[in-house]
Parts: structure tokens; C-alpha cells; sequence
């Protein structure tokens, strides 16, 4: 072996062992969790039968149960739309706002700073607020409402709004995310590139369609699939302001995994319900990875 | 010599003697060592028990020091929110831990439990007389409280703290007079009562939270059906009976027609808070939420208000109870300090000490609840509470144990299907009959799902 050869073999030696403990800590508080979420599915594990968590005797019982289970169907199906309308309004306003805040000003600056708090509130605080803007008895805005003389419907017991209530405050917690990312990418776009634009006689909205989206429409994909990796995680949303109601109308996936586990102890068939769930957001998450990895190469 | 001895004795150790044996005297009664291994046969034992948060246990936790200083050991007492609780315990019951000592067996997952051998059984304890005094009386308790915690061969996995009677809070009877209506006493006047009150003053007719399947089920019993064929022998869910879509035709009429907007989305607190207020005129509950009508400061219909019975159905007149127990779990490291815990805290004395001391009403020791000290105390306007209490908690023994429904380890699969049903009923989505179809289609797959014979 040549001098050089044993110097990068030692180099990607040292690359292993300074690795090995993030992966022993990653090794620990998800892939051996995630093993056992995956061997629980495959027992028809109930709380009140702890035996069940070690018969295996029909391992895709489970699953095979899933499709024909319509709560189950239906959680999926809400659960897309939760993601898709969530997202959409995400990045579209999110982008909407850059675009407005993208300027050099105190009042702008304080403005940004301003719209970032949704984002880190803690999830169950942002769940109470809309509970308070929700709920007719107390609402400042079924107040106002009653000020027009408007009787406002329930919007988190109706059938036609309770899932556009749920998008609403999803959206208003996760634009943040967009608008930041957008503003970045925003901030990136050389100025020279509009000045010869608009010297060309191009206008402001030919800037934005032929200079401007060009540049920021990698972080607008890469930032719409993280909101669809995260739109999953509208958990204490759907606790506090629906329980997953009325009916089934909001109850998605991981609420409806939720209930199974811990209002029927039926942890194994959970578990099935947990692991589709986690392989849908993995093919998400590859299709991230993808897409990352497409632009590298174009650039 | 001989005679003269003890006087010697007497008078030659008088006074090293008086001393030796004074120091003695005062040492025993300053260190009594040997005294305490004798009266605190648990000294050094840290006793580890769990259970919801709940006012009984905010006001025993005012006593517990007393019973440490009795006892000698010391009581972790872990208290976390009612649905974190019930899982967290769940989950430890199941899986055989022994992280507790005692327990609270939550009236829902009680059949469970016991079913399951999770529970200690309790008789075993209050059957030895060296364990539990004859005049701890476990027959003290309400019967009807009691029925969760005792399986099919009469034995006792839990006693009961906390007892639950579904009874009618009625916070506007002065628009009642008003308009000529009378206390309900059936559904049909029910239904009356809340057309007629509904929209005056801006008061609803009725309001009601989203436990539907706390709700519903005496309306289908008072229609003549049930929950399960025969509970707790048969399970099989009737929920499309006739009776059953009866009764959640009617029940969803009353929210859909006489509650307020949103009412499908409110909790035990909106709900409580709407009749203390009076927004809303009739909310049925159990009475630890509905007697603060007469009795909390916060309540502006004190003088308005009455609680009666909750109306009677066309065939039956079951108002739901329930109750809450302490148990032992099998698998439990200090069984015996556990007991002595929940002797104590069960017992006459110190439930006396909470109804006379803080005015908590809704013990289930019989003696108490029929002694002058609780009458006195609990009758408001002329309306005497525990009485009322009482006839409710202690029907489900008396004849049918028509509560069983709710008592076997099934009910929890039939209730999420029940809470689903009427929501699509109250909002339109189904018509009763099919909501209550497509619930029993429901209710019967998932108990199949779940491994339940049927």
C-alpha cells in the first residue's frame, strides 16, 4: 500500500469512528424503537391480553385487516387532504409574504420577526389559541360576527368547515416555515439580474414569473415536501379543536392510531396503522432526498 | 436481713435508682425505639401509588402527613392528567410492572383489569382480622358503587373513593314558572321543557359534552334497549336496535335543536360553565358536575337552580352512575402498606373529615352519606342532595344491574364507535337509523378485530 493510500485509509477509519457515536445515539432512539413498532404489528397485541405481544401466529393479520378497515381508508384520505390543501396555502402564502417583506426597512424587519412567532409556539398552545378563536361562547370573532348580526356555524362541529378549520390554523402555525425559507432564497437573487430586466422593459410581474421564480422554485419544492413530511404531525390540532369529528371528518391517521392504541389497547393493530404511516412519509422523505439530490447535479 | 433488704434497696438505691430509672422513663419517652418498631410496622417503606387528578385527592393529600407519622412510611402519591393517567396505567397494569404500589382503577378500565388478573384481590385483606378492624365495615359501601370492582364470584379488586350519579341540573326554573313548564320527568317532557325554554332570554334548552357514550346509553335503556344483549354474559353490541335509534334520534334532536352552536365539540367544563351561568337550562351529568349549580360561588343561578332525577324513558328509568376505586395492582411490592393506605383513606374517619372539613360530597361510604353531619351540610334550598345521590348510586344493585354495559372490558371499543354515531346524527351526516347501522357493523368488526368471541 502506498503512502498516500494508508493516509486515506486512516482518514476514512477516523470518518467511522467519529460517526459511530451519532449513529449508535440514532441506532438507539429510532431505528430500535421503529424494530419494535414493526415486530408489535405483527401480534395481535391488546393491553388487556399481555400475552398477545409475543403470538405470532399470524403475522399479516394486521395488515391484511387494513384495507378492509373504513376508518382507517378514510383517515388516509383526510389525511391527504389535510396535507395537500395545508401545503398549498403554506407555500403560497408563505411565498406571497416574502415577496411583500422582501424590502429594507425597520418597520419590515420588525414585521418578519414578528410573523416567525406561530412557529415556535409550542404546538398545544397554538391548538388552545384556535380553540379560543373556535369555540362561539368566547370567540372575539363570533363576537364580531354577532355585531353584523351574522350567525356564524360552529366551524370545528360542522361538517362543510371543520377540516378547512383545521387547515386554517395549520397554516397559520407552519407559514413561518415558507415565508423564512423563501425569504432566504429571495435574498440570494442578485439585483443586478431585475435591473436588466426591468432595462429590457420587463414588468414586475414578468420579473417575477421570468427572473424571480426561477431562483426560489427549488426552495419552494424542497420546502413544500418538508410541510408534507410534517403536515402529519397535526396531532394536537385535531386533539384540542375536533377529536378527529364530527363523525370521522377530521380524524387522520395518526389520530385515528392514536384512539386504537390507547381508547381500545388494540397496540398491535396500532402499530400496523403506525408502520403504513411511516412508510408513506419515508417514500416522502426519499422523494425529498430525490429531489435534493437532482438539483445538486443540474447546479 | 431479710425484711430489712428491700428497705436497704429501697433506701440504698433510692436515689441512684430514682434517677436510673427516671433517665430511663424519660429516655424511652423521648427515643422510643423499641415502641416505634411496634406501632409502625412500615417505618422505611416508601409506598408508590398513582391516579388522576382529582379534588378528592387534592384535599387527602392535606391528611396523608398524619397517616406517614401514623405509619411510618411514606406515600408517593403520582397524580397526572385523567387521560394520561389512564394510559400510563394501562400500560403498566398490562405489562406487569410494578411501579405501584396502589392504584386508582378508573370505572371504565375496571373489567379490564379484573378480567385481566391485574388487580390484587382485595378480600384477602379485609377478610383477616389482624389486617382490617370489623369496624372498617367494607359492606359500608355503596353497593351500586361497588358492582365494577367485584368480578363474577362476588370478589373485590377496588374500593370505591368516588361515586358518580347521573342526575338533571335545571338552572332557570324561574323562566320555567314563567312559561308554566314543570320539572320533566320524562323524555317526552324533557323534550318539551327545552322547546319551550330554548331561544327565551337567549338560554338554550339543554347542553351536553362530547362523552355520547356517557350520554346516550340511558336514553337507549329508557327506550327499552341496551348496549350489548346481555352484559356482561353476551356482548354482542345492539346498537341498531329500534330502541337504540330511538333513543339517539331523540338525543340528537335535543343538541341538534335546543343546545348551543358547537355543542358536539364541548367539554365537561363548557358544559358546566354554560348551566352555572345560565346560557343553557338542563345539562344531565353526574352530580359531582352538576350540584356546583347550587352550591359553587361561581355559579349566578344559585337561587334559580334545582337538581332533580334525570326523566324517565317509556320503558326504563336507568340515570347512569358510576364510581372510582382504589385497588392494588397483583404484581405490587408493598401489598400490605398499600392496604393499610387505602384502609385509611377509605375509611369512616377520614371520609367524615372530608365531607364535614371541606364539604366533598361524593364519598361512597353509606354511614356517612346518611349521617345528619352530611344531610345538614348538602341540603340546599330544601333540596336534599345526598339523598338524591344516594337513590341513584346505589340502583344498579338494586334488581338489574343495568350498568354492566359499561363495566365489561368491550365497552370501550362500543363507546368510540357510540361518540361517532351521534356526532353524524347531530350534524347530518346519517340519518339515526344509519348511523346506528353502520355503528353496530362498526362495533362488531372492531370487537372481531380484537379478538372478542362473539
Amino acid at each position: 500500500m502506498t503512502e498516500e493510500g494508508s493516509i486515506e485509509a486512516g482518514r476514512r477509519r477516523f470518518n467511522r469512528w467519529a460517526l459511530a457515536p451519532s449513529l449508535i445515539v440514532l441506532l438507539v432512539i429510532a431505528v430500535v424503537p421503529a424494530l419494535y413498532l414493526l415486530t408489535i404489528s405483527l401480534t395481535p397485541f391488546q393491553l388487556v391480553n399481555p400475552g398477545s405481544a409475543t403470538d405470532f401466529s399470524a403475522p399479516l393479520r394486521n395488515y391484511r385487516l387494513l384495507p378492509g378497515d373504513p376508518r382507517f381508508v378514510n383517515s388516509l384520505w383526510v389525511q391527504a387532504k389535510l396535507s395537500f390543501w395545508g401545503v398549498l396555502f403554506q407555500v403560497l402564502l408563505g411565498m406571497s409574504l416574502a415577496l411583500l417583506l422582501h424590502t429594507r426597512s425597520r418597520f419590515v424587519e420588525f414585521a418578519r420577526t414578528f410573523f416567525l412567532i406561530p412557529m415556535v409556539l409550542p404546538p398545544i398552545v397554538v391548538a388552545v389559541i384556535w380553540k379560543l378563536i373556535y369555540t362561539p361562547d368566547i370567540s372575539p370573532l363570533y363576537y364580531a360576527a354577532g355585531l353584523l348580526h351574522w350567525t356564524m356555524p360552529s366551524l370545528t362541529s360542522s361538517v362543510d368547515f371543520a377540516l378547512i378549520a383545521i387547515i386554517v390554523a395549520d397554516t397559520w402555525e407552519w407559514l413561518p416555515f415558507t415565508f423564512l425559507m423563501v425569504l432566504a432564497a429571495l435574498q440570494t437573487i442578485p439585483e443586478e439580474y431585475s435591473e436588466a430586466a426591468l432595462v429590457d422593459g420587463a414588468n414586475r410581474l414578468q420579473i417575477f414569473f421570468y427572473v424571480t421564480l426561477p431562483f426560489i422554485a427549488p426552495v419552494l419544492v424542497i420546502s413544500a415536501m418538508f410541510r408534507l413530511i410534517d403536515s402529519v404531525k397535526a396531532f394536537p390540532l385535531i386533539f384540542l379543536l375536533t377529536g378527529g369529528g364530527p363523525g370521522s371528518i377530521t380524524e387522520v391517521t395518526n389520530y385515528y392510531a392514536y384512539l386504537l392504541a390507547f381508547d381500545s389497547g388494540e397496540i398491535g393493530y396500532s402499530s400496523a396503522v403506525t408502520v403504513v404511516m411511516l412508510l408513506l412519509v419515508l417514500a416522502v422523505s426519499f422523494g425529498v432526498m430525490w429531489i435534493g439530490r437532482r438539483r445538486e447535479a443540474l447546479t | 436481713m431479710i425484711p430489712t433488704k428491700p428497705i436497704q434497696a429501697a433506701s440504698g438505691v433510692s436515689r441512684r435508682r430514682l434517677l436510673q430509672a427516671g433517665a430511663a422513663t424519660f429516655g424511652a419517652a423521648t427515643f422510643p425505639l423499641p415502641a416505634i418498631a411496634q406501632t409502625k410496622p412500615f417505618a422505611g417503606v416508601t409506598l408508590h401509588g398513582a391516579s388522576f387528578q382529582h379534588h378528592f385527592f387534592t384535599l387527602l393529600q392535606n391528611y396523608i402527613p398524619e397517616f406517614e407519622e401514623q405509619s411510618g412510611m411514606k406515600v408517593d402519591l403520582q397524580l397526572s392528567a385523567f387521560p394520561v393517567y389512564n394510559q400510563q396505567a394501562n400500560l403498566e397494569l398490562s405489562s406487569g410492572g410494578s411501579a405501584f404500589d396502589f392504584v386508582n382503577v378508573t370505572f371504565f378500565l375496571a373489567a379490564r383489569w379484573v378480567a385481566a388478573g391485574l388487580l390484587a384481590n382485595l378480600d384477602e385483606f379485609t377478610s383477616d382480622p389482624n389486617l382490617t378492624p370489623a369496624e372498617w365495615n367494607p359492606k359500608d359501601f355503596v353497593e351500586g358503587a361497588q358492582v365494577p370492582y367485584c368480578d363474577a364470584k362476588g370478589a373485590t379488586y377496588g374500593y370505591s373513593w368516588e361515586g358518580g350519579a347521573m342526575v338533571m341540573g335545571l338552572s332557570r326554573m324561574d323562566l320555567m314558572e314563567k312559561k308554566g313548564l314543570k320539572i320533566p320527568r320524562t323524555f317526552a317532557e324533557l323534550q318539551q321543557v327545552c322547546a319551550g325554554i330554548n331561544g327565551t332570554d337567549n338560554v338554550n334548552g339543554f347542553v351536553s359534552f362530547q362523552l355520547h357514550h356517557w350520554c346516550l346509553p340511558p336514553y337507549i335503556q329508557g327506550f327499552g334497549g341496551n348496549v350489548f344483549r346481555n352484559p356482561p354474559a353476551d356482548v354482542m353490541p345492539t346498537l341498531n336496535s329500534p330502541q337504540a335509534v330511538e333513543a339517539v334520534e331523540f338525543y340528537a334532536n335535543l343538541l341538534k335543536n335546543y343546545a348551543p352552536r358547537g355543542v358536539i365539540t364541548y367539554t365537561e367544563d363548557q358544559a358546566r360553565q354554560s348551566l352555572l351561568t345560565g346560557r343553557s337550562n338542563i345539562l344531565i351529568h353526574s352530580s359531582s358536575w352538576i350540584t356546583p349549580t347550587l352550591m359553587s360561588d361561581e355559579s349566578k343561578v344559585k337561587d334559580t337552580a334545582r337538581i332533580v332525577r334525570m326523566p324517565a324513558g317509556p320503558v326504563h328509568d336507568y340515570p347512569a352512575s358510576n364510581s372510582q376505586g382504589l385497588g392494588i395492582p397483583k404484581n405490587a411490592k408493598n401489598k400490605k402498606a398499600a392496604w393499610e393506605f387505602i384502609k385509611w383513606a377509605l375509611s369512616p374517619e377520614i371520609s367524615m373529615r372530608l365531607v364535614k372539613e371541606h364539604g366533598h360530597s361524593s364519598i361512597c361510604r353509606r354511614s356517612v352519606i346518611e349521617s345528619e353531619a352530611y344531610r345538614r351540610l348538602n341540603t340546599v334550598n330544601g333540596q336534599d342532595l345526598g339523598a338524591l345521590y344516594l337513590e341513584v348510586l346505589e340502583l344498579p344493585a338494586k334488581g338489574e344491574n343495568y350498568m354492566a354495559y359499561r363495566t365489561v372490558k368491550e365497552f370501550p371499543i362500543v363507546g368510540d364507535v357510540i361518540n361517532k354515531a351521534v356526532e353524524q346524527v347531530v350534524t347530518g351526516q346519517l340519518s339515526g337509523r344509519d348511523a346506528m347501522n353502520a355503528a353496530q357493523e362498526q362495533a362488531v368488526a372492531n370487537l372481531r378485530r380484537a379478538g372478542t368471541p362473539l
